[in-house]
């Protein structure tokens, strides 16, 4: 189990700082380990959900060279929040995927902004929500949705062939 | 359960508000040494695995670019090729059209000039289907020729074309002489294409191979002087009364577009506008 959450992580991590740049459609990048993080709460519960989001978040504040601990936290919180709601909710479409992949994106960048204004954060929230936090919440969404649906795909030919 | 999940929370959540304060008060470098220990590894490895996989897109997308590029330049090639062939159709039915124009302006005779738009070219029949017809005023028997000389004569004159019958059809005969030996003949089409030149033994005496061959204008349908071909080779039947000589004709049938309809009086002779003919 915990190769696997540190498989899975790494490998959100890999994505990211692999096909981040890739991704990029007008100057706004996909948060991929916030998907990942997302992911795996949903299927493994609030404890795995926060172990993945912190691992995952100290592994890009240590990236990025930011504040250590910001995303740790917020991506630890939306984790753990995932996976204790994740099991009353029914995500299986993309109609709920999307915009609840939207939603936690947004609840993210808020509660890192607010986390950040303890800081002394210098950005404006309008501008950070217009330019960086809107953007990437629909960006999420999409891929997000996306890799669900090719996870479910993977997992009926898989049945299938077993 | 429960319990176990919201302590780890708050482990966590202590653990990075920690991390904050500390960093915050300056006194977090060894934390930060200490997560650098586990995320430079990380952190190359990573960075490894996105050069390699930047090398690839990019390599794939100078590949696509190159794919792209190549596909682009052939459709230039093709269309410029094209375009040099059209350019060169074009310039030489310029030069072909000059040439028939200097004939026709230098003929003394009456000419309109016609357009090739059939070719019957099988061995039975062999003639040519000219743009000019009743409308034009072309009379049967009218003479046609080209820069290089005679092609033949009309033999059925529609609305608005005439079929030509051309020198190689089985059927067409022309009277002609060899220019340098004056020895008159018939020049006679044959089923394979070529032509030959009939004459009387006695009467050639001296012919060689390579000397003109025109038209010697008797029967008044043909102007003088026209030229028709080179002796090609002799065939001598010893004691026979006619002769044979297979001639070389001046005009190629197969690559004729423009000729020259002979319309007014054709008792002339026009060798001197044809070089070598007389």
């Amino acid at each position: 189990m915990r190769t696997f959450l540190a498989v899975a992580v790494l490998s959100g991590g890999v994505a990211h700082a692999t096909m981040g740049p890739a991704l990029r459609i007008a100057d706004v990048a996909p948060d991929i380990p916030l998907i990942v993080v997302v992911m795996l709460a949903m299927r493994r519960g609030p404890e795995f959900g926060c172990g993945a989001g912190f691992l995952a978040g100290l592994l890009q504040d240590a990236a990025t060279g930011g504040l250590l601990g910001v995303q740790a936290l917020t991506k630890s919180v939306i984790g753990f929040g995932v996976g204790a709601l994740g099991g009353r909710l029914r995500v299986s479409q993309p109609l709920v995927q999307v915009p609840g992949l939207v939603v936690l994106s947004i609840v993210e960048g808020v509660v890192r902004f607010a986390l950040l204004q303890l800081f002394h954060f210098p950005a404006s929230f309008g501008e950070l929500m217009t330019y960086v936090v809107l953007p990437q919440a629909i960006y999420n969404g999409f891929l997000g949705a996306a890799l669900v649906l090719a996870l479910a795909w993977a997992e009926s030919i898989r049945e299938r062939a077993s | 359960m429960r319990i176990r999940a919201l302590a780890l929370l708050g482990i966590v959540a202590g653990v990075c508000l920690l991390l904050l304060t500390l960093q915050m008060r300056g006194r977090a470098a060894g934390a930060s040494d200490a997560l650098a220990i586990f995320t430079t590894p990380v952190q190359t490895v990573v960075s490894r695995i996105n050069r390699t996989a930047f090398g690839l897109w990019s390599t794939y997308q100078d590949w696509k670019n190159v794919r792209t590029e190549n596909r682009r330049l052939r459709d230039e090639a093709q269309r410029l090729r094209v375009e040099s062939l059209r350019v060169s159709e074009v310039d030489e039915e310029n030069r072909r059209l000059r040439r028939l124009l200097q004939l026709k302006e230098a003929l003394p005779l009456e000419t309109i000039s016609g357009e090739i738009i059939g070719r019957e070219w099988g061995g039975w029949v062999r003639s040519l289907t000219v743009n000019r017809g009743r409308s034009s005023r072309v009379v049967r028997l009218t003479a046609v020729i080209g820069p290089d000389g005679l092609i033949g004569r009309i033999v059925d004159v529609r609305g608005g074309s005439s079929v030509v019958q051309v020198l190689t059809d089985p059927a067409s005969t022309v009277g002609a002489h060899v220019v340098r030996t004056r020895t008159p003949g018939i020049i006679e089409g044959e089923p394979r294409g070529t032509i030959r030149f009939k004459y009387m033994a006695r009467d050639g005496a001296g012919m060689q191979v390579g000397d003109m061959v025109v038209t010697s204008g008797l029967g008044g349908l043909f102007p003088r002087g026209i030229p028709i071909g080179r002796v090609r080779a002799i065939d001598d039947r010893g004691s026979a009364l006619f002769h044979y000589a297979q001639i070389a004709p001046a005009v190629d049938f197969a690559r004729i577009d423009e000729v020259l309809l002979l319309t007014g009086d054709a008792a002339r002779d026009v060798a001197a506008h044809f070089p070598g003919a007389s």
